[in-house]
């Protein structure tokens, strides 16, 4: 694979769509044909054909917009970012493998590290050097972090860490764990949270690898043995980092892969075409119950999209956009998986004799659907998102207000 | 465009609030002649005939109110006309509210045309044909209503006979009209959506049962957070169809439309529910907006409309 990373950014205030079509070409240009999920060439990357590919993406000028260029980022804007994302999401590309360190650990260590963890860490993370994993969940603390029993206990300079992580998303590759621990008791609830870089190869982290339902093993347990870091390696101060954390990650939720709804009606573009290629699908396409169903959908994505561009003239209007996360979340998990329902649904008619598209649909939607089980569960469980509407959007009362 | 630079849609929102709550209940005529006095129905109307030549985004707000507060007048009907018939007489009348109009839905087939909301009360019905559309008087017409929906508001089946015709607009503008028209119902149907979940959030916050508002029940509050991410998402995607994207393209309303018509559906039926045996009661007033939306939605042909947007999405893809 060789990608063009020759290539001059284009400056925004030069047109508002120069960014998109530099984007538009770039991609277009450089997408490897087995890396597309539409084509019959396509096969799953390997981890370092998706570094390959990601660094790539960076060195083009469409991955780090929003980031400050002295920590490696452009400058940009995040109409910038909402620009590239929907020129991402057109393409039937890879998701990303670096996500929890672009998405998460990234935003929090520019909120709350040190200027020297700002340098170490976050070139590194958008050139694609090292990746992060995430240490918030516990076996007993999924929705609920305030429960979470993960300790650190400070010694001189260093602090002694023991406990364990569950649904630790690339924890086998990652060089760096965005640890979530507490320095008290479980009693504390939120006080005295206290997060950690910590890198892991330390003595006495133990990776349990876990089989997800889709077949793969992404996810891991992540057991921590006494395990011993300087003091430089703490991401704020006890209290502060994470509540400054909860902020970040609240515009996160809000704002991280943009690209849904543009992915979304590519995948759904990718499915009619499998549809068409094939004698007995295209006569799904021809029922009046499938075009509502995608006239259902299509309506939906427009929705999403919708409520993503709101999110993004909000925060460029300096405004603050609140618990506006929670109602994406929600909508984009429940509108994807009963995308993938109808996906799975026509789908289920491919055969050894229908037309190789249509094969190459099944195997991706077959996969899609599957995993579309775990998106109302990642980034915020639904019913914990309905809490967080009726809660801060709505201020709906739960004691008599008189 | 004479817009002012500074002037965005949602600035009117306050003004209609004001002028659509100041005028219900009131007879029709003069709820007529009070919104034109506020300006708010020619605010995307010709500046020659006495409206404001703003675009279409400036009657969104309005519309929106207007569902809402649940207003028993043709708004959306009435904007739409005094625009089409811009540089004739009648817009004038229009804009200013002197006189009233609506507009017959379903085109024109042998002499009978249907789904004209308000038909009775109004001056003028706009009759789509094959040739555009034509202004007919009121008084010249059969009306037949349809009270089966809406027994207090019927829609009507106009019958033509020989009519007068008073104004007639070419094919592109009566498309425009009825492209339009998707965008401001689209806005009153998400409007009487948010209209219900207040009156309902409001009404839960203070009915107590269990010794405790029926807000502190979880089941409620997800309810009602369902609803307003619809609701949300309906504001959401009609700010959306008015905006262009970054190479200047525009977009169809009728996506907007439709997913506003779904959402606004599941709001106001699961608001009724939520009343509780009020809900089902005439005097609790979500009804009125369960019937506006069940009405546009016939009227602008809803189910077909989606699937037609499936198929189109077929075709393109």
């Amino acid at each position: 694979m060789s990608f063009n990373t020759d290539v001059v950014i284009p400056d925004p205030a030069t047109g508002q769509g120069v960014y998109r079509q530099h984007a538009r070409e770039w991609l277009q240009a450089n997408l490897p044909d087995h890396m597309r999920s539409d084509s019959l060439n396509y096969r799953t990357p390997t981890l370092q054909e998706s570094v390959d590919w990601e660094t790539a993406l960076y060195k083009a000028g469409l991955a780090g917009m929003t980031w400050p260029k002295e920590y490696g980022g452009y400058g940009l804007s995040l109409r910038e970012h909402l620009a590239v994302n929907k020129e991402i999401g057109a393409l039937p590309m890879p998701e990303s493998v670096g996500s929890i360190g672009k998405e998460l650990a990234g935003p929090i260590i520019m909120a709350v590290g040190t200027e020297e963890q700002k340098r170490e860490f976050l070139p590194a993370i958008l050139s694609m050097r090292e990746h992060w994993c995430q240490g918030f969940s516990e076996p007993e603390a999924g929705s609920d972090l305030a429960s979470l029993r993960t300790r650190a206990v400070q010694e001189g300079d260093r602090w002694v860490i023991n406990g364990q992580k569950i649904w630790t998303s690339g924890a086998a590759k990652a060089r760096y764990c965005l640890l979530l621990t507490r320095t008290g008791t479980v009693a504390d609830r939120h006080r005295g949270l206290l997060m950690f870089a910590v890198p892991m190869d330390t003595p006495g982290i133990r990776v349990v690898p876990i089989k997800s339902i889709d077949g793969k093993e992404s996810f891991a347990e992540v057991f921590f043995d006494n395990v011993t870091v300087p003091d430089t390696a703490r991401l704020g101060a006890p209290n502060e980092g994470w509540n400054a954390a909860i902020r970040v990650l609240s515009i996160e939720r809000a704002t991280n892969r943009m690209y849904r709804p543009w992915r979304f009606e590519g995948e759904l573009k990718q499915l009619v075409r499998a549809c068409k290629s094939d004698p007995e699908l295209s006569k799904l396409l021809q029922e009046s119950y499938y075009q509502r169903r995608i006239g259902q959908i299509a309506c939906e994505v427009d929705g999403l999209k919708g409520l993503i561009e709101k999110v993004v003239d909000q925060l460029m209007a300096g405004e603050t956009i609140g618990a506006q996360g929670s109602l994406n979340k929600l909508y984009w998990s429940e509108c994807h998986q009963a995308f993938a329902g109808l996906a799975m649904e026509m789908v289920s008619l491919v055969h050894e004799g229908s037309s190789e598209l249509a094969k190459r649909a099944k195997a991706h939607f077959t996969n899609a659907y599957l995993f579309a089980r775990a998106e109302t569960l990642y980034a915020g469980v639904t019913e914990v998102q309905l809490d967080i509407i009726a809660q801060r959007i709505m201020n709906l009362p739960k004691e008599s207000q008189s | 465009m004479s817009m002012d630079e500074d002037l965005r849609p949602e600035e009117f929102a306050e003004a209609a609030s004001a002028a659509v709550g100041d005028v219900i209940g009131r007879e029709f005529a003069e709820v007529a002649s009070t919104l034109g006095g506020a300006g708010l129905l020619g605010v995307c109307a010709a500046e020659e005939d006495g409206g404001m030549g703003l675009p279409i985004a400036f009657a969104v707000p309005i519309c929106q109110v207007a569902g809402r507060l649940r207003l028993r007048f043709p708004v959306v009907e009435q904007a739409l006309v005094a625009k089409a018939l811009a540089g004739t007489p009648q817009a004038a009348e229009l804009i200013n509210g002197e006189r009233t109009a609506t507009i017959a839905w379903h085109a024109e087939h042998q002499g009978m045309a249907g789904h004209a909301p308000y038909a009775a009360d109004c001056d003028w019905i706009l009759v789509p044909d094959g040739d555009g559309a034509a202004l007919v008087a009121r008084d010249a017409v059969t009306l037949t209503p349809h009270a089966e929906l809406d027994p207090e508001s019927p829609y009507y089946s106009v019958s033509l006979e020989s009519a007068p015709i008073l104004q007639r607009i070419s094919v592109q503008r009566y498309q425009a009209l009825r492209e339009e028209a998707y965008l401001l119902t689209g806005a009153y149907l998400n409007g009487a959506a948010q209209g219900a979940l207040e009156y309902t959030a409001d009404y839960l916050a203070g009915r107590v049962q269990f010794g405790r508002p029926l807000t502190a029940k979880q089941a409620v509050r997800h309810h009602l957070a369902r609803m307003k991410l619809l609701n949300e998402v309906s504001l959401c995607a009609i700010a959306r169809a008015v905006e262009t994207d970054e190479f200047d393209a525009t977009r169809s309303y009728k996506t907007a439309w439709a997913g506003a018509l779904t959402n606004a559906l599941f709001v106001i039926e699961k608001a009724i529910h939520l009343n509780g045996g009020m809900g089902f009661t005439w005097e609790v007033p979500l009804h009125y907006a369960l019937r506006d939306a069940r009405r546009i939605e016939a009227a602008l042909q809803g189910s077909a409309t989606i699937n037609a947007i499936g198929q189109n999405f077929i075709d393109a893809a």
